[in-house]
């Protein structure tokens, strides 16, 4: 079943709605901010794309944020712009489904509550940050905020959370459960995160970010959430609409590609799922976005929101960095005639997942 | 810093009141309802920010409810716990 993408929120190290997302894709540029961490070793600087909440508020009073973290924030913020980019903000959202994909969940207040636990033990671990680090808490936030009383969702599988999270949203629209589903994919930068990576990847975190140097890990942290707003494709579609979803794994049963479709990688300088793309995309026309937005399971949401922007444009948006690209790569902008748009994700053992849009 | 000045604090950062300011807080302010408007996840907190910051621990919230009135009344039980 086809859906409809009717809104579009989000919020990213680029700055936060769709025309901040726009200029992005246009200029082909985002400044990657610095990140710092001092440790006893000494001080830990490196790029990051980080996401600001700034504007919040404008939907929702501070007060009422006291409690919620700031992954949460992140998911209101985002989920606010979609339901204002749809024109349901003020509307009846009884018969609106919430799903969420999450790589991580909301790390900072998971880790947060397991340090104060193992630092002060359990009698004085915070309750707000344990209520927090549940996984569907950010869905929950959303669900009550929007009085939201269909089903609501977080569904986590790392890269291959949000094809994942979107058969959910597809099933309950198409069984009728739902008139729209709000659906979101989020994750957060931490001090852990960071930790972790280097540990990981050391100098492979300093950037640039180059998806296409597909033997080279050049990943760069990130975090964001970008929210959907989905109906059944019946109604008009504002920016365009979901054709299929499809999971699988390349060793198993390899990806097929459909023949003239343009292809958005989710490639974002992680050697161990670089080498599947070079197997995948040979000769076909592609683009992959990551450098706009950082490295983290939930960027998949993202390269979806640049799809649907750019049927919504008629715009194929040239790839803003081609270190190690092949000549399909698409070099500039172009104009999008009828073709469809492929958005390919894969996982380090081969996972994939395969989202197709079209006008 | 005295106690009362560390509570004050410690209620801003702990509990997130972004928009109030230490010295809006004043000694014999109701800490819940109509005055700094904290609620009963709020004491639950409480009992956490006071183990944490002061090692004093309330043991039953019967106990604690007298020292939760104000800034004043729990400043006044932490110092007799730390006597």
């Amino acid at each position: 079943m086809r859906m409809a993408i009717q809104g579009i929120g989000v919020s990213g190290g680029f700055g936060r709605g769709v025309e901040a997302l726009r200029a992005a894709l246009q200029t082909g540029t985002v400044e990657v901010q610095q990140g710092c961490v001092e440790r006893n070793g000494g001080t830990d600087i490196f790029p990051a794309y980080r996401a600001s909440i700034d504007g919040l508020d404008e939907f929702i009073p501070k007060r009422a944020l006291r409690r919620i973290d700031h992954f949460s924030k992140m998911t209101l913020l985002s989920a606010c712009l979609a339901l204002k980019d749809a024109a349901l903000l003020e509307g009846d959202c009884s018969r609106m489904g919430v799903v969420i994909a999450s790589g991580y969940g909301a790390l900072k207040t998971t880790f947060d509550f397991l340090d104060s636990y193992l630092d002060f033990g359990y009698s004085c671990s915070s309750p707000t940050h344990f209520s927090n680090s549940v996984h569907n808490a950010a869905a929950a936030h959303v669900s009550i905020q929007f009085k939201a009383t269909a089903p609501s969702l977080t569904v986590t599988q790392f890269e291959m959370s949000v094809p994942s999270a979107l058969l959910s949203a597809q099933q309950w629209l198409a069984e009728g459960r739902v008139d729209q589903v709000l659906f979101g994919a989020i994750d957060e930068y931490c001090e852990v995160l960071r930790y972790c990576r280097k540990q990981f990847f050391g100098l492979g975190e300093q950037g640039p970010l180059q998806p296409f140097s597909f033997d080279k890990q050049s990943a760069v942290v990130g975090e964001g959430a970008v929210f959907f707003v989905l109906t059944r494709a019946d109604e008009n579609a504002a920016y365009g609409c979901i054709d299929t979803v499809t999971l699988g794994n390349h060793l198993v049963c390899p990806v097929k590609l459909p023949q003239d479709d343009l292809l958005i990688i989710g490639a974002d300088g992680h050697k161990e799922c670089g080498r599947w793309y070079a197997q995948a995309f040979k000769g076909r026309e592609t683009a992959a976005y990551a450098p706009l937005y950082g490295s983290f399971p939930a960027a998949v949401g993202f390269d979806l929101a640049v799809a649907a922007l750019s049927l919504r444009d008629r715009t194929f948006y040239a790839s803003p960095e081609l270190s190690g690209a092949a000549t399909s790569v698409v070099t500039l902008h172009r104009k999008l005639a009828e073709e469809k748009l492929v958005c390919l994700k894969f996982g380090p053992g081969g996972d994939y997942g395969l989202v197709r849009l079209s006008i | 810093m005295s106690v009362k000045e560390k509570l004050k604090k410690v209620l801003i950062e702990d509990l997130n009141l972004e928009d109030v300011e230490p010295e809006e807080i004043e000694d014999d302010m109701a800490l819940f309802g109509d005055g700094l408007g904290l609620d009963s996840l709020d004491a639950v907190e409480l009992v956490v920010i006071v183990q944490k910051h002061f090692g004093v621990e309330i043991k039953d919230m019967e106990e604690g409810r007298p020292a939760f009135q104000s800034v004043n009344t729990l400043a006044q039980y932490i110092e007799q716990r730390l006597a």
